[in-house]
């Protein structure tokens, strides 16, 4: 029973659930074009400043829908006592809460591949390898903070304003260095190479962060 | 040689004591009735015995065991049974079986066993969501069950049972120390060799030996 065997079974049941009753990719995949149609029709945009105003549309997205798709991560499992269920067993809390980020990330990875071609027909940007990278490196950091904070609200019941207010800070990192990354892949002033390598360290960071904090946020 | 040993439990949740000074013991082997009225301490007092919750104060051992120091290794000797099924409705019977064998580090193939001793073997591939509230319990004590635990913590778990459930309990019971807390007195008398009541999170007279089961 290893660390690495757990979460992936906790990932595993968290997608094979989502894949049977399509509860939040549908409708997450649907908020953010519908969040691009309102960016098209409210930003006065052209060529020349496509690229300015494209990567901010697209980190706002990203935001809103990951503080969904990780807030829905552990108040589902809260919801049906289940979670209690998991920790009965001796199984490591941390190998439980990786499987939950994974999950969820990949989640927010299914809407991003609906999110990144949306942009790219509305706002007339090009898609590169560096924007993707760039995108799927801020979902790993994204993803343990949104899912540790998750966890750490989700038995109590104003979770919903308390999410973004502990994520969004913690999140700022993220959307300054991703912006950077897309908006110099998109043709914009700048490097890729310099603000992906911070990601990298981002992730890092974070990753090594949660994971210790995540067995004393998981058990009481 | 007692299985639990819990001395001065108290719980307070803000102002309110669930528990106030609980003393037990169980010996290894027995099954124990907590009865009492609706907010007396049942759950509480259950939720700590399974390492669920933590007390306020007191302390608690488990097969000699520090049960607050020692939780995660003796989490795979307590099957608990909550209030609530706490199952995966998206997912079968059998799947959520296999996901909990994963867990406890079980062979897979306990699923079919375990399916069998429920009762729920013809309904291994329905999902969770659309089996009824008994079968969901029946499921849950399934899962319970799973690792073979030495000690049963069972949080009324005759809740939405039909008249087998009573059976079901005395198999699954059969062997092991059990704490099991309910409302119906006829069902202690049945299962279990002792009881205690609590009264507003205190342990209310004598705890009563009522027979003794072989």
């Amino acid at each position: 029973m290893t660390f690495a065997t757990i979460a992936l079974a906790v990932a595993r049941k968290d997608l094979m659930s989502e894949w049977r009753t399509r509860e939040l990719v549908p409708a997450l995949a649907q908020f953010v074009v519908l969040a691009l149609v309102i960016a098209n029709f409210g930003f006065q945009f052209d060529a020349h400043n496509a690229t300015a105003i494209a990567p901010g549309v697209l980190w706002m997205a990203l935001v809103f829908a990951g503080l969904v798709a990780f807030g829905r991560a552990f108040a589902a499992e809260r919801e049906q006592s289940s979670l209690e269920a998991m920790l009965m067993t001796p199984a490591s809390p941390g190998a439980i809460f990786a499987g939950k980020a994974l999950a969820a990330a990949l989640l927010l990875v299914a809407c991003e591949a609906v999110l990144l071609p949306a942009l790219a027909l509305f706002f007339s940007v090009p898609l590169s390898f560096a924007v993707l990278s760039a995108v799927l490196l801020a979902t790993v950091g994204m993803a343990v903070l949104g899912c540790l904070f998750a966890a750490m609200v989700a038995r109590v019941r104003a979770r919903e304003l308390l999410l973004p207010l502990l994520t969004l800070p913690l999140w700022i990192p993220f959307i300054v260095v991703g912006g950077q990354a897309v908006q110099a892949a998109m043709g914009g002033a700048g490097g890729t190479s310099q603000a992906t390598g911070l990601l990298v360290d981002l992730d890092i960071l974070f990753v090594v962060l949660t994971s210790l904090t995540a067995r004393f946020v998981l058990d009481d | 040689m007692s299985a639990v040993v819990a001395t001065s439990l108290s719980q307070r949740f803000g102002s309110d004591m669930a528990l106030d000074g609980v003393d037990l013991a169980v010996d290894a082997g027995e099954h124990l009735a907590v009865l009492g009225e609706n907010g007396a301490g049942k759950t509480t007092l259950l939720r700590i015995l399974a390492t669920a919750a933590r007390p306020t104060s007191g302390t608690l051992e488990i097969f000699g065991l520090d049960a607050m120091v020692e939780r995660r290794r003796l989490r795979s000797r307590i099957g608990y049974v909550a209030h609530a099924p706490g199952l995966y409705p998206a997912l079968s019977a059998a799947e959520n079986l296999a996901f909990f064998c994963t867990l406890q580090g079980v062979d897979r193939g306990r699923v079919a066993e375990v399916l069998d001793l429920v009762g729920l073997a013809e309904l291994a591939g329905r999902l969770a969501a659309n089996l009824s509230r008994g079968a969901q319990q029946r499921l849950a004590i399934g899962r319970a069950v799973l690792h073979d635990p030495k000690l049963l913590v069972l949080d009324e778990p005759d809740a939405s049972l039909d008249s087998g459930g009573a059976e079901l309990l005395v198999r699954i019971m059969r062997g092991r120390t059990a704490v099991i807390a309910t409302h119906d007195h006829a069902l202690a008398n049945r299962l279990c060799q002792r009881t205690v009541e609590l009264r507003r999170g205190r342990v209310a007279g004598i705890p009563t030996r009522l027979r003794v089961v072989h």
